[in-house]
């Protein structure tokens, strides 16, 4: 168990919210091995975003542990933490979130500007990335001349530029029509046979069926955690009954 | 060693991208960049307008002022410069300066190279038809010019036997000449006669070109041997004396003609000098207590207006920290710390600033020479008044920019990256 490249236990996390204290995540446990690919379902409110936040390093728990890559992310200045995102996660976010005046390339190459990567092995770096997605003759495009399944991608090969331990996805394919989201969820499916470890965080059942492993959230705790198509299956009943 | 070289190139890359950052939205949004760094650029350009036509004003000045001579003690009845009535009614009382004091400092001041009297009164000088009224007449000697009075320009200067002799000899300034000889060039007026307040004298020379020294045309006057002035233009008038030395003799000379002065006149010891020394440095001094206070006036208004611009700028910066918040939450995520993002809002408030003091600073330097080509009024730019003017502006938005900077800086992570 050591090895786990994620390592949560116990984690809570408590937000005071006029005066009453709110338990978006109460004492969640559970390992994530390097190459996996899990999906954590819930519905909103399930405290699924509040995971992701702390596991994104964005946010620190109010109490529990959590190791990432074998280290001690608990306690960790401001800097530390940023440090650590910058090497350890790549970022999908539902709505993209590029910056709308640079380029493509651009874009991809920030995680390794704040890294202090020369400006040369960058721009390779970052071409070598976008070629990964199939963007090569998009390169110099700004988000705004991109199609949606065309912007998931950059912000994918921003993700990955800096051969981050962990590919961490909220909702990547919420703000896609179906078909472009099937692109993109293969193009997960790819890098997970390819090694990477992929945390995608959803609210649909479908797309946790599609993983090989789901952890599936109710009320800020762990209410299964199997195969996919099983823990998303039981979500679906649950659904049906409720 | 390795990772040194990573934190700058990392330092580096940050401040490269913070430049590259502001630049593109500058050029995103021109017209509100536009307004914002008006305050800016208009500050600057009164400030940098100001101290060019000052500095011009003062070049223009020293230039005139040095025709002076640097190096000439003026003694006189009258103070240059005097502080108020009671002053100026005790010079009115004083003895007139003559003859046995021209003498006097001819014998014995050691430490003077030329020593010049000058009688002055003002009248007509007519040839044939032709008259200027009002004409400077001055009564000297040979050594007047190397008193700092100009050169000749054609024929001789004033020599010690047309003193001597009292000869009705005259030297003409170049105004003189142009108005008595009208088309002629400055030999042409050698050896005519003029008459001077009645009485006709030979022209001898003339006087080159000097320009004006405050407003006093250096050009329009005529001169003539003392002994001749006081015989016949008017003996009851008080002689100026000048006295030129080496500027590092001036000290001296100065203690060698109060001595002097004093012992000839008979100034009792427990009495005030009756009598002046009059230098251009006095004029110097007054002059730049002036423009000091000119000064001091550009910069105060200077200062106020780049306050308002950095107030201005301080504001588009908060706004512009509001609307970049998701932004500010993707570089957190994406690696960035607080001092990256606080570097890179300073670094973009500093780079607006700094472009309106440059446009400023060419607008400032573009008033000036208008000034300087539809007045009289001259103006110079220094090169330490432009990095003044752009250093400057990028100092009051780093200064305005930081509290917006440090705002960005604070912004929670999850909060930014949600922000709608």
């Amino acid at each position: 168990m050591d090895d786990a490249l994620i390592l949560v236990e116990d984690l809570c996390r408590y937000y005071e919210v006029g005066g009453e204290t709110v338990r978006a995540l109460d004492g969640v446990s559970f390992a994530i091995e390097r190459g996996e690919w899990v999906a954590i379902v819930g519905q909103s409110g399930s405290g699924k975003s509040t995971l992701m936040n702390l596991i994104g390093c964005l946010d620190t728990p109010s109490s529990g542990s959590y190791r990432l890559n074998g280290a001690d992310v608990q306690g960790l200045a401001d800097d530390a933490l940023a440090d650590l995102r910058n090497k350890e996660i790549g970022f999908v976010f539902q709505t993209f979130q590029l910056l709308p005046r640079a380029t493509a390339l651009a874009n991809v190459e920030l995680p390794l500007v704040y890294r202090g990567v020369s400006r040369r092995e960058r721009r390779d770096r970052a071409e070598a990335a976008l070629a990964a997605v199939g963007l090569t003759n998009r390169m110099h495009h700004r988000p705004n001349e991109l199609s949606g399944g065309q912007r998931q991608r950059v912000a994918i090969a921003r993700a990955l530029v800096g051969e981050p331990s962990l590919l961490l996805a909220d909702e990547p394919t919420g703000n896609l029509d179906s078909s472009t989201g099937e692109e993109i969820i293969r193009l997960f499916d790819d890098l997970h046979r390819r090694g990477h470890t992929i945390l995608l965080v959803t609210h649909e059942p479908r797309l946790a069926a599609r993983c090989p492993r789901a952890i599936r959230l109710t009320d800020g705790r762990v209410v299964g955690d199997g195969p996919g198509a099983e823990v998303a299956t039981l979500t679906a009943a649950r659904v049906v009954h409720a | 060693m390795r990772r040194l070289r990573r934190g700058l190139v990392r330092a580096a890359s940050e401040i490269s991208e913070g430049v590259r950052i502001a630049l593109a939205n500058l050029v995103g949004a021109r017209l509100r960049s536009f307004l914002t760094t008006l305050g800016i650029v208009i500050g600057v350009m009164t400030v940098i307008a100001i101290v060019a036509i000052i500095q011009g004003l003062n070049a223009s000045f020293e230039s005139q002022i040095s025709t002076l001579g640097a190096g000439t003690v003026y003694v006189s009845k009258f103070g240059w410069f005097v502080a108020g009535r009671d002053a100026w009614w005790e010079m009115r009382n004083r003895k007139d300066l003559g003859r046995r004091e021209l003498e006097a400092i001819q014998r014995e001041a050691l430490h003077a190279s030329a020593i010049a009297p000058m009688a002055m009164t003002r009248g007509p000088v007519t040839r044939a038809e032709k008259e200027v009224s009002s004409v400077q007449i001055i009564g000297t000697n040979a050594q007047y010019l190397e008193t700092g009075a100009g050169s000749v320009a054609a024929g001789r200067f004033l020599a010690e036997i047309d003193v001597d002799l009292s000869r009705n000899t005259v030297v003409l300034g170049a105004e003189l000449v142009d108005r008595l000889f009208p088309g002629a060039t400055a030999e042409g007026a050698l050896g005519k006669k003029v008459v001077v307040n009645g009485i006709p004298f030979t022209v001898v020379g003339t006087i080159g070109r000097r320009g004006q020294l405050l407003g006093m045309n250096m050009d329009a006057n005529v001169i003539v041997p003392y002994t001749t002035f006081l015989r016949d233009l008017g003996g009851k008038r008080s002689l100026n004396i000048a006295v030129a030395a080496a500027p590092e003799d001036l000290p001296a000379l100065e203690d060698e003609l109060v001595g002097i002065l004093r012992r000839v006149r008979q100034v009792p010891p427990d009495k005030k000098d009756d009598f002046a020394l009059n230098r251009q440095e006095q004029f110097l001094k007054v002059y730049r207590q002036l423009t000091g206070a000119l000064y001091g006036v550009a910069i105060g208004v200077g200062m106020i207006t780049l306050v308002v611009g950095g107030i201005g700028i301080m504001n588009i910066m908060l706004v512009s920290v509001t609307e970049r918040t998701r932004e500010i939450g993707v570089r957190r995520a994406l690696g960035a710390r607080r001092r990256t993002i606080l570097l890179q809002f300073l670094i973009e408030s500093s780079v607006v600033a700094a472009l309106g003091g440059a446009v400023g600073t060419a607008l400032g330097l573009g008033v000036a020479q208008l000034v300087a080509l539809l007045t009289p009024l001259a103006a110079a730019a220094t090169p330490s008044a432009v990095a003044l003017g752009i250093g400057f502006s990028a100092g009051v938005g780093l200064l305005f920019g930081s509290w917006p900077a440090w705002r960005a800086a604070r912004l929670d992570p999850v909060e930014a990256l949600r922000y709608e």
